[in-house]
């Protein structure tokens, strides 16, 4: 029994080995879990980062926590902030920043003071002198901030407010909100019809102007000064208004709750958003810029043919001006032009209308519609990448058509917005918006699939009924209506990497032989088949026919 | 008896352990690179929706027993199943965390090219075959089960309820029909509906997983499972889910069972260099019971498991609340003591 002692020495070092998993469980096991909270209002402090290297741990603070306290105490804002020219500052409990001993002090001698205060109340109070760790305490939760996003609806709700009148006695109150910064009078202004998003000035940090001799308020202050001041003070004269709170924007209750009263405004006044009143172009041309000397000189311009483009229809489409007008409001091809531009960070026209990695650039923004259910089935993430077909170029980029203004880039070249118009309209009102197929009798209504019986008797396929479904998924969607707008566009969903037909060459003219790894590419006949129906089935997250329910789906057993 | 079954369950637990930690002293530089014209099949995770198809082909080309559940009841998925002596193929349903659907994954023999199996076998029932294969020879088989200990994935299987002449039971790839001309691919292949499995030159389908990876950005995982895996395998796995989440070891390392132990299969096809090294701890669980240890093993660690589970839980957890409050010393403590604990243990067994 010579095995006995080395099996107790394998049981000996297992102990061992178990002890040792449990003790390095054991010391990586003090994190704190996260509460169930939204911690929409917790604001890291960290102030003192810019002062250098931090002698304890940055401060992790419950906003809404301490405003509600607050309001309970009989206090306010002004509890914890300064005014400055009747604004709220955010910093705290001071204007502008001082050295590191005297910002410390701001946030030792006004958060423990007013703990201690509190608790000499005998109220629940804050952590106290002498107790650095509670709130420099590097486990506590991380906030959890929802971004939020000034929408076209919200926008609306804005400038048809009432209760924001306009500062110069306008009829519209754009100037309420849109400034820029007046260098003589030292102070911002409305530039009418020079609107543009908050995101063009204020970045993501504050950013010294040098020719207006000003710092430019970051994002995030410029956001919280203007929207929360506002709301705040007319909050104070009881008039409705929007959250105060940091929850309110940023939790996802808080956001819940301003989609369902975006939704209520929306219903009221028929589910379309009036258009905004920024002076934009119903219609225009996109075309390449020509060098005029250039064209003068009678050398021989090759452009690609400009692209009609429906500025109208694209405003509802989308949520935000800025989805398209990323950096400025002007025309895209200001700064994108064929060689891109230093502005244009060296993107090309040609990138910003058809890359598929931006969802800004045209192509980019159509792809993301395709992963919708309803189009997932034929768009697959397998046709990504895929080369454009010529048809589809010519959907953008006119053909000439008799009758027609000529569509000429030279010409359009500097041309203003409103001149576009009538050249660019004729051409939308002659394209066809809505999905075409070939006549009925000309689709057949079943398919019969035979070739593979054997267990099960042949598969009969309700080919007419899933080529109506499919347009029916597409009416009243013009981006869709107009992209399948030739006959038999969507005959390719399905009969793929053949040519446009009425009658498409059968599965089985490319499938017929059994997979060849010579040919990784091309599946044989019976995966082809699975593939091409289950693939769509399950992009369109159709629940029935189960995938694997073989005999109740799509094929009858044979009986023996 | 408690401490009897315990140290049997910490035994077989220690035996894969020094398995698993032998530092590979491979004396030769040379590594078998595989058959050159060797086959393989690719298992794409993603494209299979878990029908039994290939289960069901299985059994008919290799004259296995009707299952007591026919194929076409899916219900059987709900259970995580391994390859037994009447299934050399299963599927099982994983649901890895975050996934809208199940993921359905093939378990079978992985065809190692320097396998386990065989540099475990010293009668050399095994052999790795030209076309990719690992087949058995039940002529020669002894019946010591070293293959079904040695298997790194858990794939042969003894036909236990075979009297007269048990065999170790698993996947051949086909090899005998495909040999006989009964079969261009194997049955499993040739059954499936979605081309889940798809069989060809090793070279080439290794191409041909890497090219999905490449082409579908965001699809799989970037790793075919079984082109290093021990020494590579012969059948290759794609999957969109991490690969320990639906049931695949990722331990495993690089290199070859062979290689680990003494030297490629390739290089020293000698039985008596191959199976000592390999077999050390092993050898000494086995030997001390011929036929029943198996079962008796199997046994003890289920009865162990069921009977302590709560028990246990309860010493884990108050052992963690210990240890949080004072770690260090604690932590000293009881290891101290589960050493000296397991020592007397060892010496009482050792007098008794
Ligand atoms: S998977 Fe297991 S049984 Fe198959 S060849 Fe490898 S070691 Fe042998
Ligand atoms: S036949 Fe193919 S799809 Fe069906 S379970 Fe087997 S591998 Fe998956």
């Amino acid at each position: 029994m010579k095995a006995r002692p080395l099996l107790r020495w394998a049981g000996v070092l297992c102990v061992f080995a178990a002890v040792s998993v449990y003790c390095i469980e054991a010391s990586g096991s003090g994190d704190p879990k996260a509460p169930a909270a939204e911690q929409a209002d917790i604001v890291l402090i960290d102030d003192m980062t810019a002062y250098g290297k931090l002698e304890l741990p940055p401060v992790v603070f419950a906003h809404d926590k301490h405003t509600e306290a607050l309001k309970k105490a009989g206090k306010d804002c002004a509890a914890c902030h300064k005014q400055e020219n009747g604004k709220l500052v955010l910093k705290f409990m001071r204007v502008a920043d001082g050295d590191a001993q005297a910002m410390k002090s701001v946030y030792h001698d006004n958060c423990i003071g007013c703990h201690a205060q509190t608790a000499a109340k005998g109220q629940k109070a804050g952590p106290q002198d002498g107790q650095c760790r509670s709130c420099h305490n590097p486990k506590a939760a991380a906030g959890k901030q929802l971004d939020m996003g000034f929408t076209n609806v919200l926008h609306y709700r804005h400038a048809e407010s009432k209760d924001i009148a306009s500062p110069s006695g306008d009829k519209d109150n754009c100037g309420r909100c849109h400034h820029e910064y007046d260098k003589a009078a030292k102070k911002t202004v409305w530039a009418k019809g020079k609107e543009g998003t908050c995101r063009y000035c204020h970045l993501d940090k504050p950013v010294k102007d040098a020719a207006l001799g000003v710092e430019v308020e970051s994002f995030r202050q410029a956001a919280h000064n203007d929207c929360v001041t506002c709301h705040l003070g007319m909050e104070q004269k009881k008039q409705a208004t929007g959250p105060v709170l940091c929850a309110g924007c940023h939790g996802a209750t808080g956001q819940k709750s301003i989609r369902a009263n975006d939704k209520k405004v929306l219903d009221k006044i028929g589910g379309e958003l009036p258009r905004m009143k920024r002076g934009q172009p119903d219609a225009a041309v996109i075309a390449v810029n020509v060098d005029k000397a250039q064209a003068a000189s009678g050398a021989r311009i090759y452009a690609m043919r400009p692209a009609p483009f429906d500025h109208k229809a694209h405003e509802q489409a989308t949520d935000t001006c800025r989805a398209c007008h990323h950096k400025s409001m002007d025309s895209c091809t200001k700064c994108h032009t064929v060689q891109g531009t230093k502005d244009s960070n060296f993107v090309t026209l040609e990138t910003a209308m058809h890359g598929l990695a931006s969802t800004r650039s045209c192509v980019g923004c159509h792809q993301t519609r395709q992963a919708d259910p309803k189009c997932a089935g034929c768009h697959t993430s397998a046709d990504r990448g895929k080369k454009a077909s010529n048809e589809s170029c010519r959907k953008c980029h006119a053909e000439p058509v008799q009758g027609l203004p000529a569509l000429d880039p030279a010409a359009l070249s500097g041309m203003k917005a409103a001149d576009e118009k009538p050249l660019a309209e004729p051409y939308l009102a002659a394209r066809r918006m809505e999905a075409q197929v070939f006549a009925t009798e000309d689709i057949p209504e079943k398919v019969t699939i035979k070739v593979l019986a054997d267990e099960y008797e042949p598969s009969e396929l309700p080919h007419r009924k899933i080529v109506m479904t499919l347009l029916k998924n597409m009416k009243d969607d013009k981006l869709a209506g107009y992209f399948h707008g030739d006959m038999g566009t969507v005959c390719q969903g399905c009969h793929h990497n053949s040519p446009v037909s009425k009658t498409p060459p059968s599965c089985a003219s490319c499938h017929a032989k059994p997979f060849s790894p010579n040919e990784p590419g091309r599946p044989g006949l019976k995966a082809a088949y699975h593939g091409q129906c289950m693939g769509c089935h399950t992009a369109m997250k159709l629940e029935k026919p189960v995938a694997t329910d073989c005999a109740n789906g799509c094929h009858k057993p044979r009986k023996k | 008896m408690r401490r009897r079954k315990f140290l049997t369950l910490m035994g077989a637990a220690g035996a894969g352990l020094a398995l698993g930690k032998t530092p590979a002293h491979a004396a030769s530089n040379a590594h078998f690179e595989g058959y050159p014209d060797a086959k393989a099949v690719l298992f794409d995770a993603t494209r299979c929706i878990g029908c039994r198809k290939c289960e069901e082909a299985c059994n008919k080309v290799n004259k296995l027993p009707a299952p007591a559940k026919p194929f076409t009841d899916l219900t059987v998925l709900d259970t995580e199943r391994r390859t037994s002596a009447k299934a050399h193929t299963v599927v099982n349903k994983y649901m890895p965390a975050g996934a809208a659907a199940p993921v359905f994954r093939k378990i079978q023999c992985n065809h190692c090219q320097e396998p386990a199996c065989a540099s475990a076998c010293f009668v050399r029932a095994f052999k790795k075959n030209p076309d990719g294969s690992v087949t058995y020879d039940a002529s020669v088989c002894v019946g010591c089960r070293y293959c079904i200990m040695a298997c790194p994935f858990n794939v042969p299987t003894y036909e236990y309820d075979e009297p007269l002449t048990p065999r170790v039971m698993k996947c051949t790839m086909c090899h005998p029909q495909i040999t006989a001309g009964e079969l261009s691919v194997p049955g499993c292949v040739g059954a499936c509906p979605k081309e889940a499995l798809v069989y060809g030159r090793r070279k080439d389908i290794l191409k041909i997983a890497h090219a999905r990876i490449e082409a579908n950005p965001g699809r799989y995982v970037d790793h075919v499972y079984g082109e290093r895996e021990m020494g590579g395998t012969n059948w290759l796995t794609l999957s969109g889910a991490p690969f320990k989440e639906i049931g695949m070891r990722e331990d495993l390392g690089v290199t070859s069972a062979p290689e680990l132990t003494s030297g490629a299969l390739a290089v020293v096809p000698m039985v008596a260099a191959l199976w000592p090294a390999l077999l050390g701890g092993i050898w000494a669980i086995s030997k001390r019971n011929e036929k029943t240890a198996d079962e008796e093993r199997a046994a003890a660690v289920k009865a162990a498991v069921a009977g302590n589970q709560a028990e246990n839980d309860a010493k884990l957890a108050k052992f963690k609340e210990q240890a949080e409050k004072d770690k260090a010393g604690s932590i000293e403590r009881e290891v101290k003591k589960a050493l000296e604990e397991a020592a007397a243990a060892a010496k009482e067994e050792e007098g008794a």
